[in-house]
């Protein structure tokens, strides 16, 4: 492209210069989803099946209108929950926060630990994200026998409105994350969670 | 190919993915990962957006990766395929979600030796971003495999599936459109 005109030219060099960077560990947890047999997102239908799949809808709707009235329309509204400090990494000091976006009291969607550098109490553009994961599981390090796992109860993590949820943290001194899970309490200690 | 990539398990229970499927995938997404998330980041508002896309596209690829023909293409140019219907799929589907950004430009790498520094870089990047998003949409697509991905014209060609002297012809129009957008905007 060298023969642009000097003004894209300076144009061009600013669009070069901006790179983006994945997170180091998505390749492998892309790997591990598809070895777990998550498919993603279900693609587009064929366009016979959208217009069949929304007569249906349409009767259910309908007849679920007429049944349920409006509330058959509400469903779980994003949330995001942040909640700081703690110690989630073991190091000592009460400066790690927790982000979560979850669909308010079903599906955790995103949930981040961040070390509040800006001692602000909340997520900023300012702290250091130590630990991110989306809807599944993931484990970001090999368990070391350094590992501190905690375990916090109850709360509403999921932005649901009851205390019910209780969170779980591997962390590893002195300030990284190697596991984080947010569970549905369901009755008293020891009986089987639900993960979110 | 005939790779035996997903072998029958009963429902519900884990996929077996067979060994040389497993480097395969790897290798796909170590070769052109990167160039797929920064294609997306260039039309995507966010790194969990273009993470979450990225992830999609490669799901996808890997379970259809029996579908695909070395004969017909390469790779890549499958896998942008893929990449690219991903985008439109959560564009469509992003219209009645809300956005919620936590991570600013978590994701933007920099050179810059100061916080200030960095931060004046990413307003920047910011303010280019928005004017790259105002652009056609087919102004927007070569924009973001050129300087996004980071492929030459006859890379960029190959994807769309166009001649690389039309890649260069949408390149310099869009390239003018984004410049006379800054300068509206009052900026250098």
């Amino acid at each position: 492209m060298s023969a642009l005109p000097e003004d894209l030219q300076d144009l061009e060099r600013r669009l070069v210069g901006v790179q983006f960077e994945p997170r180091a560990s998505l390749g492998a947890e892309i790997l591990g989803r598809f070895q777990r047999g998550d498919t993603g997102a279900p693609g587009r239908p064929p366009f016979w099946l959208r217009v069949r799949g929304l007569a249906a809808v349409l009767a259910l709707v309908g007849l679920g209108l007429s049944v349920f009235g409006l509330f058959a329309l509400r469903s779980p509204a994003l949330a995001s929950v942040d909640r700081c400090c703690h110690d989630f990494d073991g190091g000592g000091d009460a400066d790690d926060g927790l982000l979560i976006l979850s669909r308010a009291g079903t599906e955790v969607r995103r949930l981040a630990i961040y070390e509040d550098r800006d001692g602000s109490r909340s997520f900023t553009p300012a702290d250091l994200i130590r630990f991110a994961r989306s809807g599944g599981p993931s484990l970001h390090a090999q368990l070391l026998p350094g590992a501190i796992t905690t375990e916090f109860c109850c709360l509403d993590y999921d932005g649901g409105g009851p205390d019910d949820d209780a969170l779980l943290v591997v962390g590893l001194p002195p300030d990284r994350i190697a596991m984080a899970a947010i569970y549905e309490r369901r009755g008293p200690p020891g009986l089987p969670a639900e993960l979110r | 190919m005939t790779l035996p990539f997903v072998q029958s398990a009963p429902p519900g229970a884990p996929s077996q993915v067979s060994p040389e499927a497993g480097a395969l995938c790897r290798a796909w997404y170590e070769q052109h990962g990167q160039a797929v998330y920064r294609y997306l980041r260039f039309h995507l508002p966010g790194a969990d957006a273009a993470e979450d896309v990225t992830s999609e596209t490669f799901l996808k690829a890997f379970q259809a990766a029996h579908r695909y023909d070395p004969a017909l293409g390469e790779a890549r140019t499958w896998i942008f395929r893929i990449a690219r219907n991903s985008l439109r799929d959560y564009l469509r589907r992003s219209r009645v979600r809300r956005h919620v950004s936590i991570g600013g430009m978590r994701d933007l790498a920099c050179q810059a030796p100061s916080p200030e520094e960095r931060l004046l870089w990413e307003e920047e990047v910011g303010r280019l971003l928005e004017a790259v998003a105002e652009l056609p949409e087919r102004d927007r697509e070569v924009v973001s495999l050129r300087y996004g991905s980071g492929f030459d014209t006859a890379a960029v060609a190959e994807v769309l599936g166009i001649k690389e002297a039309a890649v260069r012809t949408r390149l310099w129009r869009a390239l003018a459109r984004l410049r006379d957008q800054l300068t509206d905007r009052g900026e250098p």
